[in-house]
């Protein structure tokens, strides 16, 4: 699906470039900001910084107005500059450009030079840095701003014994403890934006309207003739890296590291200084590292269970996926908006190494991307812990996932600036709330669990299944998935609140599904949602007719399925009208649960609500047809209940025909066997014979159902679902597996190029060439992509008894791929790329959207420029 | 020297001849203000921007409607759920308030023009969330580049059969947000009002003006149904686009906040014909006056009896707690610097409470907020409010009077119909009135003001809170709320005193500094 959604963003997982600048420019001391652009840019900005750091948050803006829009913000600038300078008297000012500013394309060098020929007395240092929003994300604007720093600073370059240290973006609290570390060791430092105390500071009488320590100019100077760099980011590009600048032109070496979070990336960092400084590690941090150690195996048996989602900066998503795979804490998602190749690259070895520990689990990792793909992801990787921003509270309200908040921004709780992660100590100290909040899950639900994984006496395996069944169980309600085959068009009665469209996606309600689908689709799509939703456990057949009106599509269905899936619960709902003639055929196809609906046991009151039914191929209306469905409903609930089936009756309440009767029906239903009742609301349909009836409230449903909960279970969560529904109750997915398929083609017209790809996701080129079973086709032409087929290349054995010969699969997949012009996989080793070249067909690899992936390769095949 | 010169003595020539027609110290006659100008750059403002207005403001809180904000990734993340204003959906209404929408435009997007791109997110906003209209909000860079976007939704609008409405609030027009709340207005009289119908009843009106915040708007329609009032529509509030889009029948309109919406209030007046009543629901009496004057509208005694009935017994259930922490509050000093009316209506709240209002200011309003709307014809267009488009409207079929000529003249001498007062008027004498407040003359006013509490938003908070002074957001209620209505006095009042009486206040000074440095005796010396 993502594939296609490339042009909107949905709950974006970034910030634009200025946020990064006035992060770089509060670890200056005596430096404000001042933004370049409408005044919103500040203001919002100012606004997100001071909820997470609970500290005044000072931007200034030029303030540009359409006006500037025309003439240029010259003017507005330099007085910008000129009021910042005679009411805060800062010793710098950080000149950062914004959307407005690039977009009209503003000379700020220029402006400077003639703020300094009007104003030649003023001796503030002006630091400009480009950063439009579109340029890139906060992370690309921080350490472009850190670049503009080092450049701009008039350097000393006379060689002195100190070393430089540039970091990311850290928390207050975390800069505290770098400095912690580096004070233990015999070494002269200059550190490289120092926000640890403008961005935390402490309860002061008179507030001090600058921002008075960090990084000063005079130390900034100094870092020319420094005799090393250490870079704590191993993604930030050369070209904006402040130590390449200082190597390039001052000769300072450069040394990159890790931010020292975690156990192997602190232990190489202090190897690194101890080494550096010729001090052996001081006593201090060996204890630290130990007490760390301790923690680790202490809580490991915890952290195994974590299947974490990691957001946020690569710095930051890096660090925490080491720290977490070293605890056997598997990141089942890393997920960086910003474009960052090399995290993914760095993150495959180390996760992959995890998660190969971990028997081979699945992961993925992803650069620009937002919380809609995270979301998805998370789910369909059964994730238990979210780490990041506070930017993923919503997936964790609406997936009831834990988030631990750790990186900025956090909005909702207090604290963002004192989060501590670097260090043995804040590496511990971030671990116990992971491992901690994992253990709030088990103690939750553990002794829930074990009673139900193990002790299931015979008669409840049946119980089991309708515990898991969403429509049969509250509990089960919010946790396991089920999915509706729309296999079943035909209807057998016609009741008068009914009339079936198939093509209004817009409603939910029963009756209602996209499009029929034939039992073969049905089993594709079934395959194809089991991929994605791991929690799916029921199989529905709900129409969008009756389930037994057309029995043989249904029966084919539950035998398709039953095939690929022993576990799999079954159950359909119907009117009941030809129960009696198949129960014992359901029996034997394994259906364990049925709902049939009915709305009245009493022929005459059945005769207002139905206004025909289809018997062997006779049409009964009035009392007749009535009788006719009410007795065969109620034999065919007798019969079930005694096969051991889980019966549910729906009964739709319509006012003034059965309200009164409703009592009695549960009654009747109670007593041949039915286990729960779902008393429900009309829904009035445009065109049917209830059209203008009016719905019951919600209120008085209830109260009905109260009353016959003293009879029988009551279904009170109902969503009333699409014949064709995906997914939780009352989170419709069906759209989007839909969606899948209408791009598809008749697999064998080709119309353009044909590729296969090697994938596990289904959405992404994320497999070995050597370890496929089942290839997709795509096909692209005329710019467009779409899906054609999947391919098993056993179905393209040759000759039976040689099929486990590696040359024989060779051979398999070149009989498979034969209509091919290309083939797309995440690595391909040397012989068979030559083999398949050999057969004209040429190999790709690559990490990337499968769509993606197509047009890029399809236009390089065809020579067009990759816009 | 004068409090207001003391408060920016230190500005050089030019900005404090600018900044002294802001600020007055108000004495019997002087009710005039400079406001609605451009802001001062580089000095640091709390206004926000157009799109801030429009987008953050008034569009946001509109539940089923899908908003994609059309520009890079920054505006669209920052108006990411920062309003606090709340929505409930249900089975019959979408609510997308808790998403962010966004065409994230890149580099190439803002050489070549993001029309196609922005087609591409409607197609998808459509596919994935199928909702019941679209609106499209530009930021800076798209009106410079020359995107169509009007052009773009109309194409859209056809497309997909709902409607599809852009909004070009790029951030630079206009002056403060106040230019996006008006573009905002013009587009839901243009598009939405009137476009659905249904009869009203005997007493229909709607609510302008009324944001949610903290819930707000709840406890306000609890009561006005307690009362027996059918409410059409709250504008925007938790508002569903198909109430907005009946809001023509309503006999009445409540303006609230009259800053961000008397646009639309002017504009239905002149197309439909519906009256609008400046009301505040901030306040136990203001609440009582309010819901007063309603009554007073309609002038049914049926009605005068229910109202009267509902006061008595809300105020019966309040009234303990209200005394409570009136024994709290009394004589404590408040300065309020908000948006364009909140500043004015918790006055009322703090009165209640037996607080003093020492200084208010407003973030954007216009002089009409500060002197009263007869104030309007003097105030000179200048370029900035001259590119914010005006709309007139004509005359709608459905156009008709509620009350008979004699009746509304007699009317408007009793009850605020059609007019505002201003909040300059209700001040006392010797109290200080700020427009714009900025940074440098926040921490200025707490030292020369020294009030006990500073009302703000989160960007002076701690300015303020550094400094030894309480700060409470009126913006965001610091994530409490209702203020609004007879409950949320009582939240107020509890909220102020747990600030007043926190212990931390009582614990500042750390024990060694009270201890002497030095100890010595005094010897007689003979």
């Amino acid at each position: 699906m993502r594939a296609k959604l490339k042009n909107l963003t949905v709950n974006p997982c970034k910030m634009c470039m200025p946020m990064g600048a006035v992060h770089a420019f509060y670890g200056i001391a005596r430096c404000m900001t001042l933004l370049h652009g409408s005044q919103g840019c500040s203001t919002y900005i100012r606004r997100h910084m001071a909820t997470h750091y609970n500290e005044p948050v000072d931007i200034a803006s030029s303030a540009l107005t359409e006006e500037g829009t025309v003439y240029g913000g010259e003017k507005n600038l330099i007085k910008g500059i000129r009021n910042l300078c005679q009411l805060y008297d800062p010793d710098v000012i950080g000149i950062a450009t914004t959307c407005l500013s690039e977009t009209i394309g503003e000379d700020i060098d220029r402006i400077i030079k003639n703020y300094r020929t009007q104003y030649p007395e003023s001796r503030v240092t002006l630091i400009p840095v480009t950063t439009g929003g579109y340029m890139g994300t906060q992370y690309e604007g921080y350490y472009r701003t850190l670049y503009s720093i080092v450049k701009h600073v008039e350097m000393n370059p006379e060689k002195h014994n100190g070393i430089n240290i540039i970091t990311g973006m850290l928390s207050p609290s975390d800069v505290r403890a770098l400095k912690d570390i580096l004070a233990l060791f015999p070494l002269e430092y200059i550190l490289l934006p120092d926000a640890s105390e403008n961005l935390d500071g402490g309860y002061e009488t008179e507030y001090r309207r600058l921002p008075e320590k960090g990084t000063t100019l005079a130390q900034i100077a100094r870092m020319g003739g420094a005799r090393l760099t250490i870079e704590l980011s191993l993604f930030n590009t050369p070209e904006y890296s402040p130590g390449e600048y200082l190597k390039e032109k001052y000769g300072v070496p450069l040394v990159r590291l890790s931010p020292p979070v975690g156990l192997r990336d602190t232990d190489a960092f202090i190897k690194y200084l101890s080494e550096n400084s010729g001090c052996s590690v001081p006593e201090r941090l060996k204890h630290e590292r130990s007490r760390y150690l301790d923690a680790m195996i202490d809580s490991h048996k915890f952290n195994a269970e974590g299947r974490a989602v990691i957001f946020g900066e690569p710095d930051f998503v890096y660090s925490m996926g080491r720290l977490c795979c070293e605890n056997g804490l598997l990141p089942v998602v890393c997920a960086t908006g910003t474009s960052s190749p090399k995290l993914k690259e760095l993150l495959s070895l180390e996760v992959g190494k995890a998660a190969n520990a971990l028997v081979a689990e699945d992961f993925e990792l992803l650069d620009e991307t937002d919380f809609e793909q995270i979301e998805m992801l998370a789910l369909k990787h059964r994730a238990n812990l979210l780490i990041g921003s506070s930017d993923g509270r919503r997936i964790e309200e609406k997936q009831g996932i834990p988030l631990i908040r750790c990186a900025f921004p956090i909005h909702d709780r207090v604290g963002g600036q004192r989060v501590t992660t670097l260090g043995y100590t804040g590496s511990l100290n971030i671990l116990d709330s992971f491992t901690n909040t994992l253990l709030h899950i088990k103690e939750g639900s553990y002794r829930k669990t074990l009673y139900q994984t193990y002790y299931r006496p015979v008669k409840e395996v049946k119980q089991q299944a309708t515990e898991k069944h969403p429509c049969f169980s509250c509990s089960g309600a919010r946790q396991y998935a089920r999915i509706h085959l729309p296999v079943a068009p035909d209807c057998n009665i016609q009741c008068k609140y009914c009339v079936r469209k198939f093509d209004c996606p817009n409603e939910s309600r029963p009756g209602v599904t996209t499009q029929v689908l034939s039992p073969q689709q049905a089993l594709e799509r079934f395959l194809e949602v089991k991929k994605k939703l791991g929690n799916l456990t029921v199989v529905g057949i709900a129409g969008p007719g009756d389930a037994l009106a057309d029995f043989e599509k249904t029966r084919e269905t539950l035998r398709l399925i039953r095939e690929h899936d022993p576990d799999i619960t079954f159950c359909l709902s119907t009117n009941g009208l030809a129960l009696p003639q198949y129960v014992d055929e359901l029996v034997a196809l394994g259906v364990t649960h049925v709902t049939i609906t009915i709305n009245a046991v009493d022929p005459e009151i059945a005769s207002k609500i139905y206004s025909h039914v289809t018997m062997m191929g006779m049409r009964y209306s009035g009392m007749a047809g009535a009788a006719m469905l009410v007795s065969n409903q109620l034999t065919g609930l007798k019969l079930l209940a005694s096969r051991g089936i889980v019966c549910k009756v729906n009964c739709v309440v319509l006012q003034g025909i059965n309200d009164h009767h409703i009592e009695t029906v549960v009654e009747k239903v109670k007593s041949l066997g039915a286990s729960v009742t779902n008393i429900m609301q009309l829904i009035p349909v445009k065109g049917s014979a209830f059209e203008h009836m009016e719905m019951l409230s919600a209120k008085a449903i209830n109260a009905i159902r109260k009353k016959c909960e003293a009879i029988l279970p009551q279904m009170y969560h109902c969503k009333q679902c699409r014949a064709d529904a995906v997914g939780l109750l009352g989170e419709d997915r069906s759209l989007e597996f839909n969606e899948a398929k209408e791009n598809a083609k008749a697999p064998g017209e080709k119309q353009g190029l044909r590729f296969a790809i090697a994938t596990k996701s289904g959405l992404i080129v994320d497999q070995h060439f050597g370890k496929v079973d089942e290839f997709l086709i795509y096909e692209y032409s005329e710019g467009r992509v779409s899906f054609i087929e999947r391919r098993n290349i056993d179905q393209y054995c040759m000759g039976a008894g040689a099929c486990d010969d590696q040359e024989d699969k060779m051979t398999r997949i070149f009989n498979a791929l034969t209509d091919c012009e290309g083939v797309i996989a995440l690595r391909i080793g040397v012989a068979p790329q030559r083999k398949l070249e050999e057969r004209g067909i040429q190999a790709y690899t690559t990490y990337d959207r499968i769509e993606e992936a197509i047009k890029k390769i399809a236009r390089e095949m065809m020579g067009e420029e990759a816009v | 020297m004068s409090k207001v010169d003391r408060i920016i003595d230190h500005y050089s020539a030019r900005v404090y001849k600018n900044r002294k027609l802001h600020i007055i110290e108000k004495t019997d006659d002087n009710h005039e203000i400079a406001a609605n100008t451009r802001t001062i750059p580089g000095i640091m403002t709390n206004r926000g921007c157009c799109y801030a207005g429009c987008k953050g403001v008034v569009i946001g809180p509109i539940k089923d409607v899908a908003v994609i904000t059309h520009g890079p990734i920054g505006c669209g993340f920052y108006s990411w759920g920062t309003r606090r204003n709340k929505a409930r959906g249900d089975e019959n209404t979408k609510n997308f308030v808790e998403y962010c929408l966004s065409t994230d435009m890149q580099e190439p997007d803002i050489v070549f023009g993001g029309e196609k791109k922005l087609r591409q997110a409607i197609k998808e906003v459509v596919e994935i969330f199928n909702p019941d209209a679209i609106m499209i909000c530009s930021t800076c860079p798209v009106g410079l580049i020359g995107d169509d976007i009007h052009a773009v939704a109309a194409e859209a609008e056809k497309l997909y059969g709902r409607k599809v409405i852009a909004f070009s609030c790029e951030g630079y027009k206009g002056v403060s947000q106040s230019g996006g709340h008006h573009i905002a207005n013009n587009g839901l009289i243009r598009h939405i009002i009137g476009t659905e119908e249904r009869a009203p009843t005997k007493y229909s009106i709607n609510m302008l003006g009324e944001y949610n915040i903290g819930g707000d708007a709840w406890e306000i329609e609890r009561i006005l149904k307690r009362i027996g009032y059918d409410l059409v529509a709250n504008i925007p509030g938790d508002a569903s686009i198909h109430d907005i889009a009946k809001a023509h029948i309503a006999h009445l309109n409540l303006v609230q906040c009259h800053r961000s919406i008397n646009y639309v209030a002017d504009m239905l007046k002149d197309k439909f014909g519906t009256s609008w009543l400046k009301v505040n629901f901030i306040g136990v009496s203001a609440t009582i006056k309010s819901l007063r004057d309603m009554a007073r509208f309609f002038d049914d005694p049926e009605l005068y009896a229910r109202t009267e009935q509902v006061i008595a017994e809300e105020l019966a259930a309040i009234q303990e707690d209200m005394e409570y922490y009136k024994s709290k509050l009394k004589g404590k000093t408040a300065a309020l610097f908000v948006g364009g009316s909140r500043s004015h209506h918790y006055q009322k709240l703090l009165k209640d409470f037996g607080m003093e209002t020492i200084m208010a200011g407003y973030e954007f309003a216009h002089r009409d907020d500060y002197e009263g709307r007869e104030v309007l014809p003097f105030i000179k267009e200048d370029a900035d409010s001259k590119n914010i488009e005006s709309i007139k409207v004509e005359k709608d079929e459905r156009y008709r009077l509620y009350l008979t000529e004699e009746q509304y003249e007699r009317l408007r001498k009793e009850i605020p119909l059609d007019y505002y007062a201003g909040m300059i008027r209700e001040m006392e004498k010797g109290t200080i009135i700020v427009d714009d407040l900025n940074h440098y003359e926040t921490e200025e006013m707490l030292k020369v003001l020294k009030p006990d509490i500073f009302f703000s938003g989160i960007k002076d908070k701690y300015i303020a809170q550094k400094a030894g002074t309480l700060s409470r957001q009126l913006h965001s209620y610091d994530y409490s709320g209702p203020y609004a209505g007879f409950n949320g006095a009582i939240n107020f009042g509890r909220d102020v005193t747990m600030g007043i009486t926190t212990p931390a206040w009582g614990l500042v000074k750390a024990p060694w500094k009270t201890q002497p440095i030095l100890k010595g005796q005094l010897q007689e010396v003979v």
